[in-house]
C-alpha cells in the first residue's frame, strides 16, 4: 500500500523511473552502441556474447566485436556490432 | 566520462592484459571495489584487455590474485610516464628551459612600433621623433615611460592633438590624432600694403583701408603694389595703416608641355619571381643569391615581421622581394592623338590651380609641331 502511494507521488512529480528505483534503463544508439544504467553485474563476457545482470532480470546481447567501454558504478556502455538483444525476467512485477 | 579519461591521462593509466577463467567475476569485483576500468576488450581466447589508472593498479592486482588471474602490463600512457621518460634526457630539458627563458626574455622588449593615425591623416617624421623620445624597437618594455614620451612629443610638435601609447605584448601601438592647423592670425596693428602675386588686368578694386594705387583697367605685373598702406589726410598728414580691400582681376593661367611622337611604354608581362630574405634587425641573410632572370623588371619589397601570437612580435622579419618582368613597347602617335592627350592632361592640371571655374572668361589652346632630326 505504501509503495503504491509513493509510486503515485513520483508519477505526479514526473520523476524518471530509473532515478528512484532499481529499474534498468537501456538506451540503444544506432546498432553499434548500447548504454545500460542501473545494472548489477556482468554474468558472462565473450567477444560475441554479453550477459548483464540487472535487478529485475538478465539482458543478453549477441553480436560480434563487443567491447565494454566506460564501466562505472551504475552504468555500462557496450560497443560493437549488436545483432540481437534478449531479456529474461527473473521476478514478476505484478 | 570524456573528462574522466582526460583526467586519467593526467594522472597516468596503463593498459593491462588479464588472463584467467573467472574474468566475469574479476570485472564484478572491480565494480564493487569501485575501481574504474574502461575500454574492456575480450579476445577470442581467454585474455581481456582493459585500462586502469595507476593509483588503482595495486588494488586491481589484489583482485586478480583473488580470482587467480594473470596480469600483464601492455602499455603505459599519461603524463607521469612521459615525465619519467624525459628524466634521462637532461640536455633536452635544459634546452627547453633555456628556450622558455629566451621567450620570456624577448617578451620584455618592444619589437614593433605600430603607428595608427586617425582618419588616415599622416603625420610626418613621427616615427623619427618617437625614436628620439625613447620608443625604439629593441628597448626594454618596463623602461619605457609612455606618459613621458607623450609629453615630450606633444611639447615638440604642435600638429598632434592627442596621442596614446599602448604596450601590447612586444608590440607598441601608437594612436594619434592629427591636429587641425591653426588659422593665421592677422595682426592688424602692423602696417602693410597689398601686392599682387600674378600679372593681370584689374576689373574691380575696393580699398577699405589704405589708398588704391591702381585703377580699373590697369595692367599690373607681379610685385606691383595694389593698395598702399598709408592714408593721407588734409590735416593729419600721412598715416600708416594696415591695408585691406577687395580686388578682382583677369589673370592668365598658362601651361605648356612637350609630347613626343614615339614613346616607350612599360608593360607587365605577368611573369613574377619571388625572393626571400631573413632580416634580424639590420643583419640580412639572402636565401636566393642568383641574379634575376628577367632583363627589365620592377622589384617590390614587402617586409613581414614574425609574430607568435597576435601581439607578440619577434625581432626577425622576412623580406619578400617580388620581381615583375616588364616589356618595353614602342608606341607611335599621330598629331591628332597627341593633341587630345595633351589637352586633357593640361586641362586637369589647370583645374587644380583655378579655384572658381565659373568665372573663366576665355580658353586658348595652341599646338605647334616641331620636328627634331637626328
Amino acid at each position: 500500500m505504501k509503495k503504491k502511494n509513493q509510486n503515485r507521488i513520483d508519477k505526479l512529480l514526473e520523476l524518471p523511473q530509473e532515478v528512484y528505483s532499481n529499474v534498468p534503463k537501456i538506451v540503444i544508439t544506432g546498432f553499434d552502441e548500447m548504454i545500460i544504467e542501473n545494472f548489477k553485474g556482468i554474468l558472462e563476457y565473450e567477444e560475441f556474447f554479453v550477459q548483464i545482470n540487472t535487478h529485475i532480470g538478465i539482458i543478453n546481447i549477441n553480436g560480434y566485436n563487443l567491447t565494454l567501454e566506460n564501466m562505472t558504478d551504475d552504468d555500462i556502455k557496450v560497443k560493437g556490432k549488436i545483432e540481437s538483444i534478449e531479456i529474461e525476467r527473473t521476478i514478476d512485477e505484478n | 566520462m570524456f573528462i574522466k579519461i582526460i583526467f586519467s591521462y593526467l594522472i597516468g593509466y596503463i593498459r593491462i592484459k588479464v588472463e584467467g577463467y573467472y574474468i566475469e567475476r574479476f570485472i564484478n569485483i572491480c565494480k564493487s571495489n569501485k575501481i574504474t576500468i574502461w575500454n574492456l576488450k575480450r579476445n577470442k581466447d581467454i585474455c581481456l584487455y582493459l585500462n586502469v589508472r595507476i593509483n588503482e593498479f595495486k588494488e586491481l592486482r589484489n583482485v586478480a590474485r583473488k580470482t587467480k588471474c594473470k596480469i600483464n602490463i601492455q602499455n603505459k600512457k599519461g603524463i607521469p610516464f612521459l615525465l619519467h621518460r624525459y628524466k634521462k634526457r637532461k640536455i633536452f630539458i635544459i634546452l627547453l628551459f633555456i628556450m622558455v627563458f629566451f621567450i620570456w626574455l624577448s617578451s620584455n622588449f618592444v619589437w614593433n612600433v605600430d603607428i595608427r593615425e586617425e582618419n588616415g591623416l599622416e603625420i610626418e617624421n613621427l616615427a623619427q621623433d618617437l625614436e628620439n623620445a625613447g620608443l625604439k624597437t629593441g628597448n626594454l618594455k618596463f623602461k619605457i615611460n609612455t606618459k613621458e614620451i607623450i609629453n615630450k612629443i606633444r611639447l615638440q610638435r604642435n600638429d598632434v592633438a592627442w596621442m596614446g601609447i599602448e604596450l601590447k605584448g612586444t608590440n607598441a601601438i601608437v594612436k594619434t590624432v592629427k591636429a587641425n592647423e591653426k588659422p593665421e592670425i592677422i595682426d592688424e596693428s602692423e602696417y602693410c600694403s597689398i601686392i599682387s602675386d600674378k600679372a593681370g588686368i584689374i576689373t574691380k578694386i575696393n580699398a577699405q583701408t589704405g589708398t588704391a594705387n591702381v585703377k580699373v583697367g590697369d595692367t599690373v605685373k607681379e610685385g606691383d603694389a595694389l593698395i598702399n598702406g598709408w592714408m593721407e589726410g588734409q590735416f593729419t598728414g600721412i598715416r600708416y595703416v594696415h591695408a585691406k580691400g577687395e580686388i578682382e582681376a583677369k589673370v592668365w593661367h598658362t601651361k605648356h608641355k612637350k609630347f613626343l611622337y614615339s614613346t616607350t611604354e612599360k608593360e607587365e608581362t605577368g611573369n613574377v619571381e619571388n625572393k626571400y630574405e631573413i632580416k634580424f634587425n639590420n643583419f640580412k641573410i639572402n636565401l636566393y643569391k642568383k641574379l634575376s632572370k628577367f632583363e627589365i623588371y620592377d622589384t617590390i619589397e614587402t617586409e613581414n615581421k614574425i609574430k607568435i601570437f597576435s601581439d607578440f612580435y619577434l625581432p626577425i622579419s622576412i623580406v619578400k622581394k617580388t620581381n615583375k618582368e616588364l616589356n618595353e613597347k614602342q608606341k607611335n602617335h599621330t598629331l591628332e592623338e597627341l593633341k587630345n592627350i595633351g589637352i586633357l592632361e593640361l586641362q586637369e592640371e589647370l583645374d587644380k590651380e583655378i579655384e572658381n571655374k565659373n568665372s573663366i572668361v576665355n580658353r586658348n589652346i595652341n599646338t605647334h609641331e616641331r620636328r627634331r632630326w637626328s
